[in-house]
Order: C-alpha cells, then structure tokens, then sequence
C-alpha cells in the first residue's frame, strides 16, 4: 500500500507555552488504513489534527497529504481531506437538508450527483425521513449522524474524526461505525480516528497510534501491539504506556 | 456558486432568528418613535417654539395695548396676562413658570403721548426760534419699563428678548412722534386733508437657512431622529453578526470551513454581503418609518432631500462600515457574552459621541470636537447634508470616504487577528 499521510519531524510550539504541543513527531498513514490516535487529555492529539487539516502550519517539520502539502498545495490537500469535529459543526436553525446541501457546495459539488450523495447517506444512516427537520430539533445521535455525513460528502481520501460517537446511544454509534467500515472497506477510505473510547477503538482500527507529551509513545497494527506489550486489550496497553495519572488536573 | 449558497445559508439562518430580527428591525423603528416623540418639543424650543411671557399691564392703555398685539403677533411669545406686584412677578418667573417678565407702569402711554408731542412742538417751535418755552414744561425722564428674566437664561437669549421688545417699543414710539406731528400739522393747516401715513417698515429682512439648491429645511425631530438611530441600528448589527461568528467557530463550523479550500473566506464574504443588505433593508424601513409612520403621530414627514442614489451610497457606505466592525468583534472576542457587552458599550459610546443621542450643534465645543472620530458621526453628518441642505456628493465625500476607510480598517483589522490567532 502506498502512504497517504507523511509526517516529517513536526513540531509546534504555541507563543505563551511553556514545552512544544508536538516534539519532532513522524508518522504514515497508509492509504486505506484505518488509524487510531490514542493519547490523554493534552497530549498534543488537536494540534496534530489541526495541522494535518492545514488550520495552522508546524513551527517545524513537514506534513504531506497525498504528495502536498497545505503550504505549498493548500487546494489539493484541502480537497483530500473530510473533517469530523466533535463538536456538531452544524447550523441549528437549518434542516439537515439544507447543512448538507450547503456544506457539499463549500466542497466545490453541485447538482444532481450532490443531491444523489446527500440523500444515499441520509438513507443508510436512517435519517430520510427527518431530512426536513431543523436540526435544533435532532436528537444527539441523530445530529451525530448528520455530522459524519458532512464530512463524507466529498468522498475525501482522507476522513480525520474526532470522538464522532461521544454522547449517542448504542444504536446510533453501530450505524456511525458500520457506516465508516463500510466507505473504508468500498471506497478504500483513509481514515484518522480519535476517541477516548479504546474499546471502540480496538474494534474499529487497524492501526494504532499512542501519543503522550507531544510525542509518538508507539504504533502498529492494532493486534500486534497488543501482543508485544503483553496484554489482553488496547486499554491495557495504553495505560501501561500513559501511566494512571490525572493529566487534566 | 459557492458565495451563492453562502448567501443563501446566512439568509435561512437570519431569517429564522426571530429574537435576531426583533432587535434588527423592530428596535430601531421602536427607538425612532419614542425618541422623536420625546425630542419633538425639545427640538420645537430650539427652533420655533412659544416662550412663556409674563405680562403685567397697568397701563391699559395704547402702547400696552399695542405692545401686546405685536408680541401675540409675533407668534414667539405664549402671553399670559396678571396683575401682580413686582415682587410676586419676580417669584413667578424665579419658579421657572415664565421665562421673561414685562411690567408697564401706570400712564405709560399718557407718558409717551405727552413727551412724543413735546418733542415735535419744540421741534417746530425751534424753526420760529422758541424752544425754551416747551423745555420748562415737560418731564425729560425716560419712561421705564421692566423686564424680568428667568435666571438660567443663556445671555444670548436674553439680549435676543430684549432686542426684539426694544424695536416693538422703537415701533410704538416711532407711530407716537408720527401721531403728534400729525396733530400739530393740523392745527397748522385746518383745511389740508392729508393721506394717512403709511406705517409699514420700509426695509425687510428675509431670513433663509444656508443651503444648496435654495433649500430651506429646518432641522427638526424627525430629521434628527431618523437618521440618527437608522445608522444607530445599522451598528448595532455588529452583536448578531459578532455573534454568528463566535456561534461557528464555539460549534466548530469554523473549525470544518477552515478546513475546506476557501470556503472560509467565501462564507465571511457572505456574511459581509448579508448584514450590508440588512443594513439596507432597516434604512429603507426607517425612511418609510419617517415617511408615512411618524407624520400619522403627529410628527413632521421626514423630508428625504431630492437624491435617492446618494443615500443609498450613505446607507451602503454606513453598513460597510458596521459590517466590517461586525467582523472585527466577532473575531476579536472569543466569547459571545464579551461579544454582547464590547460590542454594545462601544456602539453606544459611538453613538453618544458621534451626536445620535444628543445632537452636535448643542453639544459644548470640546465634545463637537470629539464628535469627529465617530463613525456614526461621519454618516449622520452625511445624512443632515442630505436631508436638511440637499448637499451633492462634492460635499459628502470626505465623510464617505471616512466610512470606507473605517471599513478596510477593521476588515484589515479582522483579518489580521484572524491570522495572528491562527499562527499563535
């Protein structure tokens, strides 16, 4: 498999910050990967995430996406990119209809294939029937639902999510992760996933990444990190690597 | 495409706020109504007003007669007739229920008959040689009259009164010397039947207010209050836009549009253009406001000058100008209650200097100094040339000019703050 996100020795040290957020941090993601980003509240996972999606560049060091770079090829890598927040990243007082319609347009689609793609991923999310609806009255894994979707629209070679299940209930967080499993498994997806739900995490990824203090503790396929560390689960690994301790006291 | 449906989002957003389009539209023309309501009498004593005139008369006779007929006739006095003492009128106007006090003595006109006719028989006598005779005989003194003024009266005022019932006084005495010599000239010439002697003023004064294209609008409420709390509303759009901006980026839609190639800068561009065009919309609601609403109060029709493009171009450089301060708080304050409370003081601060809660021309010297660094100054002058002088554009200019540099400023200013937080 070819490498679809290269990250080279970056750091990133904020103004009035004390230690760099990331410290001379390399990592690939290889295309149709499906990557865990593990680490504790601070660890420096945002910033990473902010910087691969272009928001800030690294003080030092390069991130390439599919060969470019944000700095040099801002377009491209943009355009390569889908973006889940954790936060619902939608208009309240809109319809589901009307955020997506409006968000698959801000990507650069239009007509009738975008409308097609809107209304497939509303059908298999369960969410045709409420497609009219304000958001503002979604419930909160509908509006979970709603927000994987917006970043899906443009068939991005690589979806970054963050906590995309947290606050919804069983059901909702099933479809969420058979949806993904299922755009990886057809559609060769990339995607970049955190979560502090490590179980979920075991389940879902095929590769894992633990990062503390701004730096990549460890990685590999997610099976044979549990093995080399001796444990039964993902979590056991993790906070064999992370330690017990409090890191947003 | 992409500006289009950004267009299209904020319209659906604004649209359904209905908290948003309360304060947009129905607070400004809520503030018009009471303000101008309020301000109608205080603006009418500034311009046109009746001033309450104490009149004690113990003459009844022809010059308190006559006195009295021209200051009703001058339509700037409210007259009220008492008999009272000196000192109970001194109270009365003291109490602030008068603003000026006229006391005409007893036998004020016998007075000014007897000496008026003196004056034109020494006059005549003095071309036979014989003036002496007449000088022993009358009284020389001055005939007093007093005048009483309320104490907080502005000496400018003050000499304003007093000038105009020395020339009505100048009038009667001028008619009393006429009068007597008409009378002497009769016992002179018996049989002559002379024309009555025209009494009317042989040099007029017309009075005009400076302006252009022969203009002559008198400021009053209505034309201060409408432009005044229009732009007032214009600027006060900053908090929902400030605050649709802090709302994207606390639910991390500014998070997503910064990730997607240049979107983010076509969706602040759409909200540029949206809130300018509901700065647009609230003018042209304030101006019908001013045209149809208010005249139904009572109020005087808003005179809106006679060049609509030039206001649009006021309207449009005043909601760039709000717009572009929209963007710089929204970017600046990281919280929507910092947003509120910034954005609020200082548009009100603004507003205050720049003459829309009280106008400039009463303001004290220091202040109409002040009054220049306000952007709300800069439009609501705009809109007074417009509106009471019918100015062109050759006299607008450098306050349009000041609207749009004011706008590039803060779109700058945004856009640099928006950079510098990004690279932090």
């Amino acid at each position: 498999m070819s490498v679809l996100v290269d990250i080279q020795h970056v750091s990133k040290q904020y103004k009035e910050a004390p230690k760099p957020a990331v410290s001379d941090l390399s990592m690939t993601i290889e295309k149709g990967d499906v990557f865990g980003l593990l680490g504790p509240n601070g660890a420096g996972k945002t910033t990473l995430i902010s910087m691969l999606c272009g928001l800030f560049p690294p003080s030092s060091g390069t991130i390439f996406i599919n060969g470019h770079t944000h700095q040099t090829h801002s377009k491209a890598s943009k355009q390569a990119i889908g973006v889940v927040p954790q936060e619902i990243a939608l208009y309240l007082k809109l319809t589901a209809w009307e955020n997506l319609n409006f968000l698959g347009h801000m990507y650069g689609l239009k007509g009738a294939s975008l409308k097609e793609n809107i209304k497939q991923h509303l059908s298999v999310l369960g969410l045709e029937a409420n497609m009219h609806q304000k958001i503002s009255s979604y419930s909160g894994g509908m509006k979970r639902r709603v927000n994987l979707i917006a970043g899906l629209l443009h068939n991005p070679q690589l979806l970054i999510l963050d906590e995309p299940t947290v606050g919804v209930d069983v059901q909702s967080k099933q479809a969420i992760i058979d949806h993904l499993k299922k755009m990886n498994r057809e559609n060769g997806m990339t995607i970049l996933y955190t979560s502090h739900h490590l179980d979920e995490a075991e389940d879902f990824c095929n590769y894992i990444g633990i990062i503390d203090h701004g730096t990549l503790i460890t990685q590999g396929k997610t099976k044979e990190l549990i093995a080399q560390n001796n444990c039964s689960s993902i979590e056991e690994v993790y906070l064999k690597i992370t330690g017990n301790n409090f890191r947003d006291k | 495409m992409k500006l289009l449906y950004s267009l299209y989002k904020e319209y659906k957003v604004l649209i359904r706020d209905k908290a948003g389009l309360a304060i947009t539209f129905i607070m400004p023309t809520v503030l018009i109504l009471i303000m101008t309501l309020i301000q109608d009498s205080t603006f009418k004593s500034v311009n046109e007003s009746s001033v309450p005139l104490l009149l004690i008369d113990r003459d009844h006779d022809s010059l308190s007669q006559t006195l009295e007929r021209y200051i009703t006739n001058s339509k700037f006095f409210l007259v009220t007739k008492k008999q009272l003492t000196n000192e109970a009128a001194k109270k009365e106007i003291a109490q602030g229920h008068f603003f000026i006090g006229i006391i005409i003595p007893e036998n004020t006109s016998k007075k000014l008959r007897e000496r008026s006719t003196a004056r034109v028989t020494k006059l005549l006598n003095s071309f036979g040689g014989d003036s002496a005779s007449v000088e022993k005989t009358i009284d020389t003194s001055k005939i007093q009259l007093n005048l009483f003024f309320d104490p907080i009266t502005k000496k400018s005022f003050k000499t304003t009164i007093s000038n105009s019932i020395e020339r009505i006084i100048s009038q009667i005495e001028m008619q009393g010397m006429v009068s007597a010599l008409n009378e002497k000239m009769r016992e002179s010439f018996p049989d002559a039947k002379p024309s009555p002697m025209e009494n009317t003023p042989l040099v007029s004064i017309t009075e005009e207010y400076a302006s252009y294209n022969n203009s002559t609008i008198i400021p009053n409420a209505v034309q201060h209050n409408v432009p005044a709390w229009t732009l007032f509303a214009m600027f006060f759009i900053c908090i929902p836009l400030a605050g649709n901006i802090i709302k994207e980026r606390e639910d991390g839609s500014a998070f997503r549009l910064l990730t997607m190639p240049g979107s983010y800068f076509i969706v602040m561009l759409g909200k540029l253009i949206t809130y300018t065009i509901v700065s647009l919309i609230q003018f042209a609601l304030m101006l019908c406001v001013g045209l149809f609403i208010l005249p139904l109060l009572g109020l005087p029709q808003l005179n809106i000058g006679n060049s609509l493009p030039l206001l649009f171009l006021i309207a449009l450089s005043a909601g760039l100008a709000a717009t572009g301060f929209g963007l710089l708080v929204g970017t600046v304050a990281t919280t929507h209650d910092q947003a509120s409370l910034f954005g609020a003081v200082f548009i009100i601060i603004l507003a205050a200097i720049g003459g829309v809660w009280v106008p400039t021309f009463v303001m004290p010297d220091i202040m109409k100094t002040i009054s220049v660094i306000s952007p709300l100054n800069w439009g609501l002058e705009s809109f007074y040339a417009v509106f009471i002088r019918n100015s062109g554009l050759k006299e607008i200019w450098p306050e349009i000019v000041k609207l749009w540099l004011f706008f590039f400023v803060t779109l700058g200013g945004s856009y640099l703050f928006q950079k510098y937080k990004r690279l932090k």
